[in-house]
């Protein structure tokens, strides 16, 4: 289940939906993903969320599948955030459902990795000397290049 | 209000802070240099005879903070505990914003060093390029905020002088395009009647640029690929120059895409920054 929303989530509701009525899952990772009050610049106020209404869904839909085709997954849900959010709000959830949890894990992984790489939302930070666009980590995209000799 | 630097017969003094209590102190200045689009584009490419011409100003920048008392008369030598000197080159109002920060624990301000800095690393821009054009300008320098200390917090509200007119204020962002989540957008509709297509600028480029959503009409394209809409959105619009600045991802028709991917009439091609959601 894949969502873009501007209302804050429940991580726990989140998993418990995705569990609901399943007795054969074995292992359920579930990530959660954080507005600091820190980046490039210290005492971020805020940030605004933007995306591209239409791809954002078809990206993410993407990943989830790349993810189902190289571990043996039995649910996932990605819901992502988009609009004002304030320090401390929930940003991005990721929950993995399989039957064992190496799986679970690594498929989690995977997919924040592949999302903060491929999907198209960009950040923009509010601080006390003013505004401006996050600008995109050297570091993502080397997490996200490790995937590519894996699996 | 009295001027510190004043004492009762109105002779310059240095004021003792002796016995003022520490705290934590920090202060953000800004300013502008402007010059040529085409010095700007030498700039940001690194193609200036003296080198990397930022890496130069940020240095300049913090020493200068460092040594600010020895320029301005009457300022306390300080022991800074951070300095941060930022630029922001904006191609759209060719010009370089600079930016700095001071912070420190201690018994006076740190105004003063944000400003030099700024000042001393616009002069050191100016020396940088200064080869390939003499007309820059450099302007606009003042105090952004102010925390901690007797006086309280500054914060400079909406800038007043026309100098500062060239900075936008920040506008909200917007959501682009109509998909509501879970649904796949379709865009708008070509706003004039011959074949065309449809043209976003996402994000921070679209702010860059100036513009959000542009119809093109398809005959004006050299090519029917990706490389011939930018032609001819250079063609309508030299700020498009914008898209060969930086990185530039390319969407058409919302899967990601390339200067030779194939384009037809009504195709919906989006032109964003690298992401940076998660």
């Amino acid at each position: 289940m894949i969502r873009v929303q501007r209302e804050t989530f429940d991580a726990g509701a989140e998993q418990r939906a995705l569990l609901d009525d399943r007795s054969d899952v074995g292992a359920v990772v579930s990530f959660t993903g954080l507005v600091r009050d820190f980046n490039e610049r210290p005492e971020v106020q805020a940030l605004t969320l933007e995306h591209y209404p239409g791809m954002t869904e078809a990206a993410l839909q993407a990943i989830v599948e790349e993810a189902e085709t190289r571990w043996p997954l039995q649910g996932v849900t990605v819901i992502h955030r988009i609009g004002r959010l304030a320090p401390a709000d929930p940003i991005v959830l990721v929950v993995v459902a399989s039957a064992h949890r190496r799986a679970a894990f690594e498929a989690c992984d995977f997919i924040m990795d592949y999302l903060k790489t491929r999907a198209p939302f960009w950040k923009k930070e509010h601080t006390a000397s003013g505004d401006y666009w996050v600008s995109e980590r050297d570091g993502d995209h080397q997490d996200a290049r490790r995937w590519e000799f894996s699996s | 209000m009295s001027l510190t630097h004043l004492n009762a017969r109105g002779e310059a003094h240095m004021v003792d802070v002796a016995d003022k209590p520490e705290s934590r102190r920090e202060a953000s200045a800004s300013g502008l240099i402007r010059m040529r689009p085409a010095t700007l584009a030498l700039l940001a490419e690194g193609g200036l005879p003296k080198g990397d011409v930022l890496a130069t100003a940020r240095i300049a920048g913090i020493q200068a903070a460092k040594r600010t008392h020895e320029l301005i008369p009457l300022c306390h030598a300080l022991a800074l505990s951070k300095v941060a000197v930022d630029f922001d080159l904006d191609e759209k109002h060719a010009c370089v914003h600079v930016t700095a920060t001071c912070r420190l624990n201690g018994r006076t301000g740190v105004e003063m060093e944000a400003l030099t800095a700024v000042s001393v690393a616009c002069l050191t821009l100016y020396d940088m390029c200064k080869a390939v054009d003499k007309e820059m300008e450099i302007g606009a320098i003042h105090l952004e905020t102010k925390t901690g200390g007797k006086s309280g917090d500054y914060r400079r509200e909406a800038p007043s002088a026309p100098a500062t007119s060239v900075i936008e204020a920040a506008a909200a962002p917007i959501v682009t395009g109509e998909g509501a989540a879970g649904e796949v957008s379709v865009g708008t509709r070509c706003d004039i009647a011959a074949p065309c297509i449809r043209v976003k600028c996402l994000a921070e480029l679209r702010e860059r640029l100036g513009v959000g959503d542009v119809s093109v009409p398809f005959n004006d394209l050299p090519s029917a690929d990706v490389a011939g809409l930018k032609a001819a959105l250079k063609a309508q619009d030299p700020s498009f120059e914008g898209l060969d600045q930086g990185r530039v991802l390319c969407a058409v028709n919302q899967v990601m895409a390339g200067d030779a991917t194939p384009l037809t009439d009504n195709d919906e091609v989006a032109f964003f920054p690298p992401v940076t959601g998660g």
